[in-house]
């Protein structure tokens, strides 16, 4: 081997080497930069999916009302999910929950509007870039709900868009509680769920936990990051393993057909 | 000096083409992996130093732009989750979040991986590009295995289900397919820049001369 490729090899070792060490806030800037600098792409291919699309199933609707239509849309989206709160917190039996679940989290507000650009396949895992960044407010680990439950939370910020990890993902924990009992858990996906809408699991519940077909799985808010009460899904069916209960849920949101999001923001420790 | 130069320029550019890449949504979302098919081509056409240049390049500007690197605030739902749980049995697996997929690993895997295509360079020289492109096809579905397992490492729980072998043969079958553009594409390269690819040492195994 020559000397030339020995040093060449040593030299590549060191900058991997020095790439792996790289902390999280390194990574997360480092990605955040490629993002932005890789905008103008992720645009163009949305806007050429988007056009091919239309080409696809002509619309005959004058843009000017597409518009107006799009914006009434999202307004009736936006009521529907503070609606939605609004009936959760009426519904709930327990008063001293209700109290304290009112005062902590009260409706959402600064809802953040966002539009799904493109669903992002990579090797082992899916996502969604949406095209709100940091410009307006988006931090990682920003929930991101729809009308119809949660989607998922940013993982990734650049200026003008950014990414969401969807629930289905293995990575996408969410602490959870089963409508109709005391039963409350870890919801994630499966690795290398890859479908449209993979099937969730619901883990560490109590075995023979009478948890029946068609609850509602909501999140709890336990930990920092997703708000309490948003709709994950249903329940398929329940299991019992070894030592626990297990079920396998449903998701609410249909992630195939998702278009339009909404971006909560970031919760902080004052805000729990 | 100018092939290598070029081929540098073409593995950014392959980079903006992958995201114009559709995904297949009937096979798990499988797709040509374009920028890493290209960098397993062009390992078989360059020199062992500018495969390594390659090899970082690829891999820094995928995981950069592809990987999902798990912040510690992610684990933090399931781990604060684990106190309200029903049975408590969640907080070694809410742990076990923490350690997943590191920012660089993709750089060593292209390094390992174009060390390997090197071994055929001659084969390419002589055009004869039906082990090259089955390479690609393998080292395609090594690198996505290897990813796979190192994730199954990481997160524990073993599965290997239909929708994972699904897509990694489309996955792989897509790069095979394009295996053959790339050498085409290269090859026509090397001609107009007067570029020789030259054996170094391997020239008794593979050149049978």
């Amino acid at each position: 081997m020559k000397t030339f490729n020995i040093i060449a090899f040593l030299v590549f070792l060191a900058g991997g080497a020095a790439v792996l060490l790289l902390d999280t806030e390194a990574t997360r800037s480092i990605q955040g930069k490629v993002m932005g600098i890789f905008a103008p792409f992720i645009h163009a291919s949305s806007t050429m999916s988007t056009t091919t699309k239309d080409v696809m199933t002509p619309n005959v609707d004058p843009r000017e009302l597409m518009r107006e239509n799009e914006r009434l849309r999202l307004e009736v989206q936006k009521l529907r999910i503070t609606t939605q709160r609004h009936d959760d917190l009426l519904a709930d039996n327990n008063k001293l929950r209700r109290l304290v679940a009112y005062k902590e989290n009260a409706p959402f507000k600064n809802l953040i509007a966002a539009r799904v650009m493109k669903r992002s396949a990579a090797t082992w895992w899916n996502t969604m870039i949406i095209d709100k960044g940091e410009n307006d407010g988006i931090q990682v680990d920003s929930p991101v709900i729809t009308d119809v439950g949660l989607v998922g939370k940013v993982f990734r910020v650049a200026p003008q868009m950014a990414e969401v990890t969807l629930l289905t993902d293995e990575t996408c924990q969410v602490a959870a509680s089963v409508e109709g009992t005391r039963e409350r858990g870890i919801l994630s996906g499966q690795r290398a769920g890859l479908d449209a809408r993979p099937d969730l699991r619901l883990r560490f519940l109590t075995r023979n936990a009478p948890i029946v077909t068609g609850a509602s799985v909501y999140s709890t808010g336990d930990g920092r990051v997703f708000p309490p009460g948003v709709l994950l899904g249903k329940v398929k069916r329940f299991e019992n393993s070894e030592i626990s209960g297990e079920a396998v849920v449903e998701t609410a949101v249909d992630f195939s057909i998702v278009e339009d999001v909404f971006v909560l923001p970031r919760r902080t420790e004052e805000g729990r | 000096m100018l092939f290598n130069a070029i081929v540098i320029i073409l593995m950014v550019c392959a980079f903006v083409v992958e995201e114009f890449m559709p995904a297949i949504p009937i096979a798990q979302h499988a797709r040509l992996f374009l920028a890493p098919v290209f960098f397993f081509s062009a390992a078989v056409a360059v020199p062992f130093p500018i495969m390594l240049i390659l090899a970082f390049m690829s891999g820094f500007m995928w995981d950069a732009r592809y990987l999902q690197v798990s912040p510690p605030d992610s684990i933090a739902e399931a781990v604060a989750g684990f106190g309200m749980s029903s049975t408590g049995a969640g907080y070694n697996v809410a742990m076990s979040g923490g350690m997943d997929l590191r920012f660089g690993m993709s750089i060593l895997m292209f390094g390992i991986i174009g060390t390997i295509m090197q071994g055929i360079r001659p084969l390419f020289k002589r055009v004869r590009w039906e082990l090259p492109v089955l390479m690609v096809g393998v080292v395609t579905a090594v690198w996505l295995t290897v990813q796979y397992l190192l994730l199954t490492f990481f997160r524990g729980e073993i599965f290997f289900q239909f929708d994972v072998l699904s897509k990694l043969i489309t996955d792989t079958l897509l790069a095979m397919l394009a295996a053959p553009v790339i050498f085409l594409v290269l090859h026509m390269l090397a001609k107009v820049t007067n570029y020789e690819i030259k054996y170094e040492g391997l020239r008794s195994r593979l050149d049978g001369r």
